[in-house]
């Protein structure tokens, strides 16, 4: 049996097909038009190429950018809203809080690219009295009829059902999205009590309106794909990764995209995280470097962490559905250098991307990037970039950096080059440290796992910025992230919201934590049961979500597992104490907890993939594995004649001291004097100060 | 320090090193302020992100502050000079926090409390990291907020170079007092405690960063980076043709006095490189809090409007350093004993609509030269309202909140609606928060379609109707402005609309009370509501250039009536259709435009 993982990026799609003959790699343009013309294309191909029958496909595990990129072409349904009256522009005020201070031209996006909206937004009579939850002003279903009818008039058919205070009671909501469904039988209906059942109004409805603007295409997308899979005679099980890094169904993504908002980069970082693993490293900081930008996780204990949903945000609009705690930078291959008018030397976020690209790809391209920097460093040879696919023009880099840059500063052009590499590379450090030290996690007990192609260029210098332990250079760095697709879990998560104090002495707190938690079980039972998944593959697990009484934010504390007694409630009590310290160096030990949600994720294990081990090598695969030498500049501005290897042909535990650069057909490792890099077990690499 | 690096390094910093420092500083400032609003009680610190928080060098200038809300941005300094004015012991030692907030000590206005942390390294004093936030109650003489007071000491306690912890040890004694002295002790004590914890963690960043880069290097790239600002300031300024330009304005009253209104005078003076705001000819200095500290906010409020119009976030390539470099260029001048510059002991704790209406009427002022950067008039006041009453047990609850406004047409956009103006920035509390914790119901919150925004062919914003109910008997102060004087159009762009605020009882909705927009301690009945409007932004251009499409989304959307965009723009509708009537629109803007 066979699985295949298809990762679609901005520029290529990448495919990792894992059967018993072994792992086979595949990468096609990106299909921008549709992306699952090149997924299919390519799926077809990989097995092909590798001898593989379709039919042997067992599953199909996808990372898809669709949502994501109808959030940045603003390409999205027209919606209407059904909202409270008296309340019809929560979406619009949003929090109220301008996104520059200092700016009188400021765009506000969730104004000039609404996702719903005012005439579309129809307030209706109800109320939901709080803190009880109680029915105060009943619903006014003709109210919602009538609204159905301007909807239909207006060609709208996705709809958005966001009522106050509905995560005390869902009734109205339940009940508006019913009639919508009888007045609309083909409509696209979101009620925020389901995708985001917590306080807050403008973050639930934004949440709410978000999934009914993906929604349909993104279910189109979805559905489309799996029947041109089907057509194609592939009949395997389709799986998507969602943004906290598991993967669903089809059908449950259809429903609430808004789980795969983040669904792209989900799967660097599980392929970092499984590399991790591999190399017996428990602590790694992922860095997925691209054309545009570096995804940058933290991975304590090997255990991915998953953002509080407070801090969410995708395209300016915040969503409340968990997502793995990653930061994006705008810095890449194809980040542009550049002097401002007052004589500051800046990198990116800017990029040139693919079209036209750095200067050194030679597509008319004439701001400096970084990859000509890399280039006018010899760390890049211009004659092996992709495994000698692609062909790089060292001239025009050089003359890009030249003008752009070291004239205007007075610089040699190797100087201007480093300082862009140095540049890049502090920015960063620094988001690494705003995704670790930030949070109190102390990266000298870290590797720095850096890939992407370029990915492995940098890490040294990125290790030696947040002093990390060392780095560990994944086996194939090009396609790390469409492996993670093989190595995640099935997983769901549900959210009931529960507001009480935590008291020790409360005789009727266990009964209460234990029926939400009842509820949770039952609804990731029903999900993992859709799925067909054997009761004995399943994993539940619960978090509680804390604040001392009065405070605004919450930390999420992990539910201790079976029965719910008054040592439980201590014991998040405490381990509630205990978080506090950590993320913010204090804790009020004197002050009341209140617990505001509990959090249900059920997963059930999938077969990971497994990479299989190398031969123990010897020194002398240093020789065998030795293409030339070049001269190469290295951060301490020193230029050394460096010798390339050919990364393949090392052995395990066949150690090689730098200056070197180590080629394979989809990376380029740079190796520092002073560093030595060690070959594991897997193939993958360990590099280290001597 | 270490004399051999003294004489041994080069006296600039190179250009990479000053960026990975300046990210440096910028990501401590930040961090603090983070911690700051995750950890705090009360909803205007934790929800609204009514605070600052940044890092500082030994003479006072600011190396970096978070992006929280602007009128904290720059008033720090101002603290630290007023500190050293009073500070106990006359002396920083190591493990000592101190907090200030003396309006006539620099402080920005009593509510805001700063905490201050001496930064030493090697033994020496090298700087300061600390905060300020606004605080729900310091036991001012009415809960919350203050207007119609006759001076200083009815703010609440007032607190001069005070040492919270002495070398460590903690003072009791004040904090004793502290608690005594709000009538909201637990949200008071528990947000200085988050405010500690911030600035204890900036003082350990700053640290780290000293020991990894030397103090010497630290400093010379702080102050690189405060002439990169200034630099890029000047530049800017010098583009503006020299000259002395005029804008003014005026003011409802001073929430005692009714009838009399108070002129803002603002005169601009552009001398090369450098500019003056002088604000000669504003009104005195009135008798109830209404009055604006100079250090600490008028200057701060006159740079944050030239950083607005020069530096302008959303049109610049890069970012400029959020450092003191930028006010260099700038002298800010209020005669002492005006309403910009009062003399001890008048109160000066309502401070905000004078300074936003300050910054409003400078961009005013500068329109006819910098057509392209100014905006037409925003709602440019504050809206802060106190809510409050006593439980059964005979203690306080106290809701502060800040109602948003909106901005003036752009030259290439319109105003945007429903959002904090100029000097504020704060985030709103959510209605369903508020119900969960305070006995109050807010029965209307969304954008007020009353009033037409400020016609222009990029009209003004949408201001909000916020309607609160309390349910128990309490009281509510007011500190809001702008009733009388609709925000100005421009370029042919039409004035918005003014303000406006009522009282009513649930049960009778119809039975409504107007009120002003400044007052204090009013006594409410259960179930009584306060509705306010907050001001509609003027409009940018000829609103017969406004492209009917627009027009058309505009009626659609609600923001004005069809009569309206006939009238005023123009433009002729089909409502059935939802379509702009094409060649009747072009007959109709040709008359216009013939005055017909």
């Amino acid at each position: 049996m066979a699985r295949v993982g298809v990762d679609v990026g901005g520029t290529n799609t990448d495919f990792v097909l894992e059967c018993e003959e072994g792992i086979f790699y595949h990468k096609l343009p990106t299909t921008l038009e549709n992306q699952a013309l090149g997924v299919v294309q390519g799926i077809g191909e990989i097995c092909e190429r590798n001898g593989i029958s379709i039919s042997d496909i067992e599953m199909i595990v996808h990372g898809t950018t669709t949502a994501t990129n109808i959030t940045i072409e603003h390409n999205g349904s027209e919606c209407g809203m059904l909202t409270t009256e008296g309340f019809r522009d929560i979406l619009h005020v949003a929090r109220h809080k301008r996104p520059h201070n200092f700016s009188l031209h400021f765009d506000v996006p969730w104004q000039s690219r609404p996702l719903v909206k005012r005439r579309n937004r129809i307030p209706v009579t109800e109320r939901i009295a709080a803190p009880s939850g109680e029915v105060e002003i009943p619903l006014d279903e003709a109210a919602v009829r009538a609204a159905c009818a301007l909807f239909r008039k207006r060609g709208i058919s996705s709809v958005v059902v966001g009522f106050l205070f509905s995560f005390l009671n869902p009734i109205h909501e339940r009940r508006a999205r019913d009639i919508v469904v009888e007045e609309m039988p083909d409509a696209y209906v979101t009620i925020s009590s389901d995708v985001a059942n917590v306080m807050r109004e403008y973050e639930r409805f934004s949440t709410t309106a978000m999934n009914s603007y993906v929604g349909p295409k993104t279910a189109f997308y979805l559905r489309d794909l799996a029947a041109r899979l089907q057509a194609a005679g592939i009949s395997s099980r389709l799986r998507i990764m969602q943004s906290n890094g598991g993967i669903s169904t089809v059908e449950a993504c259809a429903r609430k995209p808004v789980n795969i908002l983040m669904s792209g980069p989900a799967g660097g970082v599980i392929g970092g995280a499984a590399e991790g693993e591999m190399a017996q490293e428990a602590n790694v900081i992922t860095v997925d470097i691209g054309g545009t930008s570096a995804d940058i996780s933290t991975i304590p204990d090997g255990r991915l962490k998953v953002k509080n949903v407070r801090d969410t945000y995708v395209a300016g609009h915040p969503v409340l559905t968990p997502m793995i705690d990653l930061v994006t930078i705008g810095a890449g291959g194809g980040s542009i250098a550049f002097v401002d008018e007052a004589g500051a030397f800046n990198v990116g976020p800017r990029s040139a991307g693919s079209n036209p690209g750095p200067a050194c790809y030679g597509r008319g391209g004439e701001e400096p990037t970084v990859t000509d920097a890399q280039v006018v460093l010899g760390r890049l040879d211009p004659d092996h970039a992709l495994g000698g696919a692609l062909k790089l023009d060292a001239d025009q880099a050089r003359k890009a950096i030249k003008e752009k840059i070291a004239d205007p500063l007075g610089m040699e052009v190797e100087e201007a080059a480093l300082g862009i590499v140095r540049i890049i590379n502090s920015n960063m450090a620094l988001a690494i440290r705003s995704n670790s030290v930030a949070r109190g996690v102390d990266p000298r007990e870290f590797s720095i796992m850096p890939f992407g192609g370029a990915g492995p260029l940098h890490g040294v210098a990125l290790a030696e910025a947040v002093s990390a332990k060392d780095v560990i250079v994944p086996v194939a760095p090009g396609i790390t992230a469409a492996v993670g697709l093989l190595k995640t879990d099935l997983q769901y998560e549900h959210t009931e919201a529960l507001i009480m104090p935590l008291d020790p002495g409360d005789e009727a707190a266990p009964g209460r934590i234990e029926g939400a938690t009842e509820l949770l079980r039952e609804r990731l039972t029903a999900d993992l049961d859709e799925d067909g998944i054997d009761p004995s593959l399943r994993s539940l697990t619960f978090a509680a979500e804390c604040r001392y009484f009065g405070q605004g934010f919450e930390l999420r504390t992990a539910v201790p597992p079976g029965e719910i007694t008054a040592e439980t409630v201590s014991g998040i009590i405490d381990a509630f104490h205990d978080q506090h310290e950590l993320d913010y160096g204090y804790a009020y030990r004197d002050a009341p907890v209140e617990l505001i949600a509990l959090r249900g994720i059920g997963t059930a294990q999938s077969r990971r993939l497994s990479i299989p081990k190398i031969g123990k090598g010897s020194q002398g695969d240093v020789e065998t594995a030795y293409l030339f030498t070049r001269p190469t500049t290295f951060d301490d501005g020193s230029t050394l004649d460096t010798p390339r290897y050919d990364r393949s042909k090392l052995g395990a535990e066949v150690s090689l001291k730098g200056p070197a650069i180590l080629i394979q057909q989809n990376a380029t490792t740079l190796v520092p004097p002073g560093y030595e890099a060690v070959t594991l077990d897997h193939g993958n690499m360990r590099i280290r100060a001597i | 320090m270490n004399d051999a690096l003294d004489t041994a390094t080069p006296s600039d910093i190179d250009p990479i090193t000053l960026q990975v420092i300046r990210g440096s500083f910028e990501t401590i400032a930040e961090e603090m302020a983070h911690v700051l609003y995750r950890m705090s009680f009360s909803s205007i610190i934790r929800e609204s992100q009514d605070l600052g928080a940044g890092l500082f060098d030994a003479a006072y200038n600011t190396l970096c502050e978070s992006e929280s809300t602007p009128m904290h941005i720059g008033s720090i300094p101002g603290y630290l000079a007023g500190i050293e004015e009073r500070l106990e012991d006359g002396e920083w030692h190591e493990g000592d926090v101190v907090i200030h907030n003396h309006p006539y000590h620099g402080a920005s206005h009593a509510p805001d409390l700063a905490i201050i942390v001496p930064v030493f390294h090697e033994g020496k004093l090298v700087g300061f990291s600390g905060n300020t936030a606004h605080h729900i109650d310091i036991g001012a003489a009415t809960p919350g907020l203050i207007i119609d007071v006759p001076d200083v000491f009815a703010e609440g306690m007032l607190l001069a170079g005070v040492k919270l912890y002495r070398r460590g040890e903690a003072n009791q004694t004040i904090w004793n007092f502290m608690r005594r002295n709000s009538r909201t002790p637990d949200l008071l004590i528990s947000d200085v405690e988050a405010q500690i914890a911030s600035a204890r963690l900036g003082a350990r960043r700053f640290s780290e960063l000293l020991d990894k880069y030397g103090e010497r290097t630290v400093f010379r790239a702080a102050d690189q980076l405060m002439d990169y600002a200034e630099r890029i300031m000047r530049q800017r300024i010098s583009e503006i043709p020299d000259g002395e330009y005029q804008a003014e304005g005026y003011l409802d009253d001073d929430g005692r006095n009714r009838e009399t209104t108070l002129p803002i005078k603002v005169t601009v003076r552009v001398t090369g490189d450098e500019v003056e705001v002088d604000l000669t000819g504003s009104a005195d200095q009135v008798p109830t809090a209404f009055n604006v500290p100079f250090e600490g906010s008028t200057k701060v409020a006159a740079f944050a409007a030239f950083r607005k119009l020069l530096l302008d976030a959303e049109l610049a390539e890069t970012r400029v350093p959020s450092n003191q470099g930028s006010f260099r260029p700038i002298k800010v001048t209020a005669p002492l004993g005006s309403i910009f510059n009062p003399k001890a002991p008048a109160s000066a704790s309502a401070r905000f609509a004078q300074c936003n209406r300050m910054i409003d009427l400078v961009i005013k002022a500068l329109a006819p030269v910098l057509p392209e950067r100014v905006i037409a008039g925003s709602s440019a006041v504050l809206s802060a309202a106190a809510y409050s009453g006593v439980r059964d047990d005979g203690s306080y609850w106290v809701f502060v909140e800040i109602n948003e406004g909106s901005y003036g047409g752009r030259p290439r956009s319109d105003g945007p609606d429903g959002i904090d103006s100029l000097m504020a920035n704060t985030r709103n509390n959510p209605i369903e928060d508020l119900a969960m914790h305070i006995p109050m119901k807010c029965e209307r919150y969304e954008l007020r379609d009353d009033m037409p925004p400020g016609a222009g062919e990029f009209r003004g914003g949408l201001g909000i109707v916020k309607a609160q109910r309390v349910l128990t008997a309490g009281s509510i102060t007011h500190e809001s402005e702008r009733h009388l004087e609709a925000p100005w159009g421009i370029f042919g762009g039409q004035d918005g609309a003014a303000g406006s605020c009522t009282l009513h009882n649930y049960a009778s909705p119809g039975d409504l009370e107007a009120l002003h927009s400044k007052f204090s301690g009013l006594s409410v009945q259960p179930d009584d509501v306060m509705t306010y409007r907050s001001p509609n932004g003027g409009g940018y251009g000829d609103p017969l250039k406004r492209t009917p499409a627009k027009v058309l989304g505009d009626v659609l959307d609600g923001f004005y009536s069809a009569d309206h965009a006939r009238d005023v723009y123009g433009v002729l509708l089909d409502l059935d259709a939802e379509t702009v009537d094409g060649s009747g629109t072009e007959a109709r803007r040709m008359e216009m435009a013939r005055g017909v």
